[in-house]
């Protein structure tokens, strides 16, 4: 039941989500609540399908997510921090702008409904590493995953630095915190909630392309299925820390993972679809229930 | 105190400065000058004008008309990094720190040392230690802001200026939430500054910090500027009649209560803390007919002692009882129905909403009683709202003009009367004047007057001492939690009020 | 109103740029949108798609008007469908109607007074809750209408067929009597929001949650009552829907055709003032039906319209944003 494919397989299951929950992390340090990230994730997979398709080359695709992504990103951007729109209108809008607009390309682009796959669309390769792939259980674990899988544990870490050892780290932060004092100290507030929104829409340009070309090789209609949703849940459960996000992430994939094991032995599989989301609902609880424990209890 | 006659060469230089806001010329043309190592007050009412001025000069805001010349230069500020490159640093009211970062990476926050690209906290670390060892501060750089006193923490946002050079300082009403002692200290930091060279522009409304302090003072009224002197050849009531245009009784005293029966009673109220209580074992009694003062600096437990009888927030220990009855466990409805009324000190985010309408504003808390059969009736709601505003001399466009359209001291009258409405036997009030034009203060310090001698029970909480002083029969002193004083109408003179403030040290 | 005429323009022309780049042409697509929408055979299906729009619009404006956010009306949808079905499928006449529309309306309720309860007992932010509790729902109506409730005699994921007695009579082609329930629901929140204390708590909570907490309003209670009101009348639609043509449950009917996120959309854009929810959802209604036709008569895809709306959105939400920038002084 538990074996090393379990732990493999959540793994590359939660690299969309990953990617998702640091771009909406790294806004959040910022200050900005960016429930966009469905929409951009969206985006980026269609994208990067898209670009492979035309190129032939797998990697042109994945640069074409990632460009999707941030130029997707700038709506947020320029509605939100420059025109102050509301983030949860926008959030909401953006998500279904994506919907609806790639649903229209994969008609008018490729001339098909709901899925569009072929055989000759360029999908990421599994890597073997050697030397780690032969360690027993680790090895089946961490290695023969797409590229990606690999660049989101490096984005976690690269994220970790750059909030606490890089002067736009602490910029980040004290904007987030108090962004009238950091424009008192001439910090821009402005151009830095820019820079976050169009990194995290990178990410999650990043996260498109390995749910499109990594764990499969398509596009279909509406395929982020909620993914970034549960970065966003991921990110109020990480509270917005690195580290604290993929941990979150990766109680997810291990609950999506465990859940379709538990449809081998008989369960049935709307049951195990929602066991990942009821989980985090449990762990949210309890979290919650040790902050306020910590916390005196005040209403003011 | 002598100090050397600063240079006649000025520091910074407005002239003609003009600043409109939709519906009002906050800057009409306004001159000031200030030479090197000097210590000059920028005086005025609240919407004088005299913040809006200063963030002209900090490059926060651009004006509409007039010049700034720093130095015998002319210069124009889009932003505050320009100014602050220019050599301006301003400390503002309410401060600009991160209450989770530390001390250090509060003063280097957006002019960071690097080392290959990351941050060199070492180097950081040292910069901060010479400063506050140049200057005689009393700062720790390792220490986490949010944990620190009011004092400490101005110190920090001085201690951001001088790590940016900065050669003119403004400050903002510097001393709104110091002890006299802290008030002091910071005077002799500045003292120091100047004599070092630097350029003090304070902006203040308090006269006898003013007459202290200063070498020269500025006043402003309705954008212009009524009066220009040194501080040696000026006096109190000078400056109280260029401030408000009038000549001003400074310092009322008004007439004691006659008390009668016990109405609201604390006994043993607990809240603890991380690390020092919050609350402390206090116990206090106001009767009816009496105005019960709390002085002191906030951030003493004042805050937290009237949510907790008005059940915004819970105790870990003690009762409160309202005419005999026991509120412990009531929630804030109850509370009320019992008989408190409070007028919070957070105007714009607790005790009103800013974007709703004015009589809908002074409607909450009476929706129940303003319905009929189950609907609420306009008409009552108008009615109720009309007589609040006659009574209480609410200048507004209208009962549906927004309530932030309304002046800070409208606002404030409105929901003072709105609470009053209740004839509530215990009232709660807090910092009833901050942010309120003189006018405005007198109006609502006679009404909470006339609320007293109707035979209600008034607990007051006042950072102003010259409130305090006016209006309580009895005053309590808080100092870390606890009540440290209890001096009655006449015991309760600045020095004695100070000592206690200071918890008892000075 | 002369922003939202601004907007819409805008979004126009946005649109027309899109359907241009992919070769088709703009006023042709937007005439096929009017005429499918309010011409005499579209006028039916806006109606038909308007019914669950405005119902789950409102049903989304009940807590947004406190500023409190219910992301989980699907489930809440779905969980009312199958539960009035599950009832209709037992009973018999218009006592079997009413119970099927009791029971819709209690399971949407109790399930959005669950979340409500998480929130105010357990910490988690209503957001959270409503939202992760929504994918649950739909997985258990979509096991149900798999095993025990599964119409024995077809392969697909769909109920049973309610009896000939146990339906809601038509009103043309896929509109039934609902229709006057889910507008007496909208009079009923036009009424209770603006002349009742109950709505008049509601709003000031919306204005201000610490100014509701000081003049003593019960946020927890408040939040419970409105989950409740909110989940039931989203339950209600989704019972008003079922009880119509095709009188069954079929799994992801209630969930492709995007009425909640529609309605929500509404309800933000209105912010969740009664009658500009119903407008706006209307407005909305209108614009997707008029898509459908559109796609028939021209080619030009359906998902245009989504586009529109999204865009028209984005648009006022900035142009709101500016507005108020604007307006407050420095």
């Amino acid at each position: 039941m538990i074996d090393a494919a379990l732990f493999s397989s959540a793994l590359g299951a939660l690299t969309p989500i990953l990617f998702a929950a640091l771009a909406g992390a790294l806004c959040q340090r910022a200050g900005v609540f960016n429930i966009s990230l469905e929409g951009t994730m969206l985006v980026g997979a269609f994208a990067g399908v898209a670009g492979s398709w035309y190129t032939g080359s797998v990697w042109l695709g994945v640069l074409t997510a990632v460009l999707a992504g941030t130029a997707y990103s700038v709506i947020l951007a320029v509605a939100h921090v420059s025109l102050g729109g509301d983030a949860i209108v926008l959030g909401v809008a953006i998500n279904l702008l994506a919907v609806g607009l790639t649903s229209f390309l994969i008609r008018t682009v490729f001339g098909t409904r709901g899925t569009f796959s072929d055989p000759a669309l360029r999908g990421l390769e599994s890597v073997h590493i050697p030397g780690i792939a032969d360690i027993p259980f680790v090895g089946e674990v961490l290695s023969g995953h797409s590229v990606l899988v690999y660049a989101s544990w490096l984005a976690v870490v690269l994220l970790a630095v750059l909030l606490y050892r890089h002067p736009w780290g602490l910029r980040l932060r004290g904007i987030g915190e108090r962004p009238e004092a950091a424009a008192s100290l001439g910090v821009s507030v402005t151009r830095y909630r820019y820079g976050v929104i169009l990194a995290g829409g990178a990410l999650c340009g990043l996260a498109g392309a390995q749910l499109a070309l990594g764990n499969v090789t398509l596009f279909s209609e509406n395929m982020t299925a909620g993914r970034g949703w549960i970065a966003v849940v991921a990110v109020m459960l990480g509270r917005a820390l690195p580290y604290g996000v993929l941990a979150a992430a990766v109680l997810f994939g291990l609950a999506e993972a465990f859940g379709f094991r538990l449809q081998g032995i008989g369960l049935p599989q709307q049951a195990t679809d929602a066991a990942p989301y009821v989980v985090t609902l449990l762990a949210l609880f309890v979290s919650s229930a040790r902050i306020r424990r910590s916390r005196t209890r005040e209403s003011t | 105190m002598t100090r050397q006659q600063p240079e006649p060469q000025a520091a910074v230089t407005l002239r003609g400065i003009v600043k409109r806001y939709p519906g009002v010329l906050a800057n009409d043309h306004v001159d000031l000058t200030v030479a090197d190592g000097e210590i000059h007050a920028l005086m005025g009412e609240n919407g004088a004008g005299k913040s809006t001025l200063m963030s002209i000069l900090y490059g926060l805001s651009q004006p509409d008309d007039g010049e700034i010349e720093l130095g015998g230069r002319p210069v124009t500020f889009s932003s505050a990094a320009q100014a602050i490159d220019a050599g301006i640093g301003m400390v503002q009211q309410g401060f600009a720190l991160f209450d989770t970062l530390s001390v250090t990476d509060n003063v280097v926050f957006g002019a960071e040392p690097t080392r290959r690209g990351l941050l060199d906290r070492r180097a950081a670390r040292a910069a901060v230690a010479e400063l506050v060892e140049r200057h005689g501060l009393r700062v720790r750089p390792t220490d986490r802001v949010g944990d620190l006193p009011v004092g400490v923490r101005q110190q920090v946002e001085i201690l951001k200026l001088l790590y940016r050079r900065a050669r003119v300082l403004i400050l903002d009403e510097p001393t709104a939430v110091l002890t006299p002692a802290e008030t002091e200290r910071l005077f002799d930091v500045l003292r120091g500054l100047a004599a070092d060279g630097h350029t003090i522009l304070f902006v203040s409304h308090k006269l006898h910090e003013v007459l202290s302090l200063s070498d020269n003072v500025t006043v402003l009224r309705d954008g212009r500027v009524t009066m220009r002197s040194a501080t040696a050849d000026t006096d109190r009531a000078a400056l109280a009649a260029a401030m408000t245009g009038r000549d001003v009784e400074l310092d009322k005293i008004y007439p004691p209560g006659t008390p009668g029966e016990v109405v609201l009673a604390a006994h043993g109220l607990t809240i603890g803390g991380p690390g020092k209580p919050v609350l402390a074992d206090v116990s206090l009694e106001v009767r009816a007919g009496e105005v019960v003062g709390i002085a002191g600096v906030a951030g003493n437990g004042q805050t937290e002692l009237v949510a907790a009888i008005a059940g915004l927030r819970d105790l870990d220990a003690g009762t409160v009882t309202v005419g005999g009855v026991d509120l412990r466990g009531l929630s804030v409805r109850a509370r009320r129905a019992a008989g408190l009324a409070h007028v919070p000190e957070d105007r714009a985010e607790v005790g009103s909403a800013p974007r709703a309408r004015l009589a809908d504003n002074l409607a909450v808390g009476f929706q129940r009683r303003l319905a009929r059969r189950g609907f609420l009736a306009p008409k009552a709601i108008r009615a109720h709202s009309a007589a609040i505003v006659e009574q209480y001399d609410v200048r507004a466009a209208g009962p549906d003009a927004p309530m932030r359209t309304l002046s800070g001291g409208n606002q404030q009258k409105a929901i003072l009367g709105r609470e009053m409405a209740h004839d509530a036997p215990v009232l709660l009030v807090e910092q009833p004047t901050r942010g309120v034009d003189i006018g405005a203060v007198v109006n609502i310090h006679r009404r909470l007057v006339e609320y007293r001698d109707a035979g209600h029970a008034v607990l007051l909480v006042s950072a102003e001492l010259s409130e305090i002083r006016a209006l309580a029969d009895r005053v309590l002193v808080m100092y870390e939690g606890r009540v440290v004083a209890e001096l009655t109408k006449d015991e309760a003179t600045y020095e004695a009020l100070g000592l206690a403030m200071a918890g008892g040290a000075s | 109103m002369r922003t939202v005429g601004v907007t819409l323009l805008a979004a126009l022309v946005l649109g027309a740029v899109l359907l241009a780049a992919t070769g088709a042409n703009p006023l042709d697509a937007y005439w096929a949108i009017v005429t499918g929408a309010f011409g005499p055979d579209g006028i039916q299906d806006t109606l038909a798609y308007a019914v669950p729009v405005v119902g789950m619009a409102v049903a989304l404006a009940i807590p947004l008007r406190a500023g409190m956010v219910n992301l989980g009306g699907e489930g809440q949808l779905v969980l009312g469908a199958i539960s009035a079905i599950a009832v209709g499928l037992h009973t018999s006449g218009v006592l079997g109607i009413v119970a099927a529309l009791v029971a819709g309306t209690l399971a949407g309720a109790l399930y959005a007074a669950v979340a409500a309860v998480c929130e105010t007992r357990l910490g988690v932010p209503l957001l959270v809750t409503t939202l992760l509790l929504s994918y649950p729902a739909m997985s258990l109506a979509a096991y149900l209408v798999r095993f025990p409730m599964r119409d024995a005699g077809s392969s697909l994921p769909q109920s049973e067929q309610l009896p000939p007695d146990v339906r809601l009579p038509a009103m043309g082609t896929g509109v039934t009597v609902g229709l006057f329930l889910i507008v007496a629901a909208v009079a009923v929140y036009a009424v209770v929001d603006a002349r009742t204390p109950a709505g008049f708590e509601t709003r000031v909570t919306g204005w201000g949650p610490r100014f509701a907490q000081y003049a003593g309003i019960d946020r927890p209670a408040l939040t419970v009552r409105l989950l409740a009101c909110s989940g039931g009348l989203a339950g209600l639609v989704g019972a008003v829907v079922v009880l119509g043509f095709p009188y069954r449950f079929i799994d992801g009917a209630l969930i492709t055709p995007q009425y909640t996120w529609i309605g929500l959309l509404a309800a933000l854009l209105a912010a969740a003032n009664p009658l500009g929810t119903l407008v706006a959802a209307v407005f909305f209604a209108a614009l997707t039906s008029g898509g459908f036709a559109m796609e028939r008569a021209t080619q030009v895809p359906r998902e245009l319209t989504a586009v529109l709306q999204a865009v028209l959105i984005i648009f006022l939400a900035a142009a709101t944003g500016l507005l108020r920038k604007r307006r407050s002084p420095a």
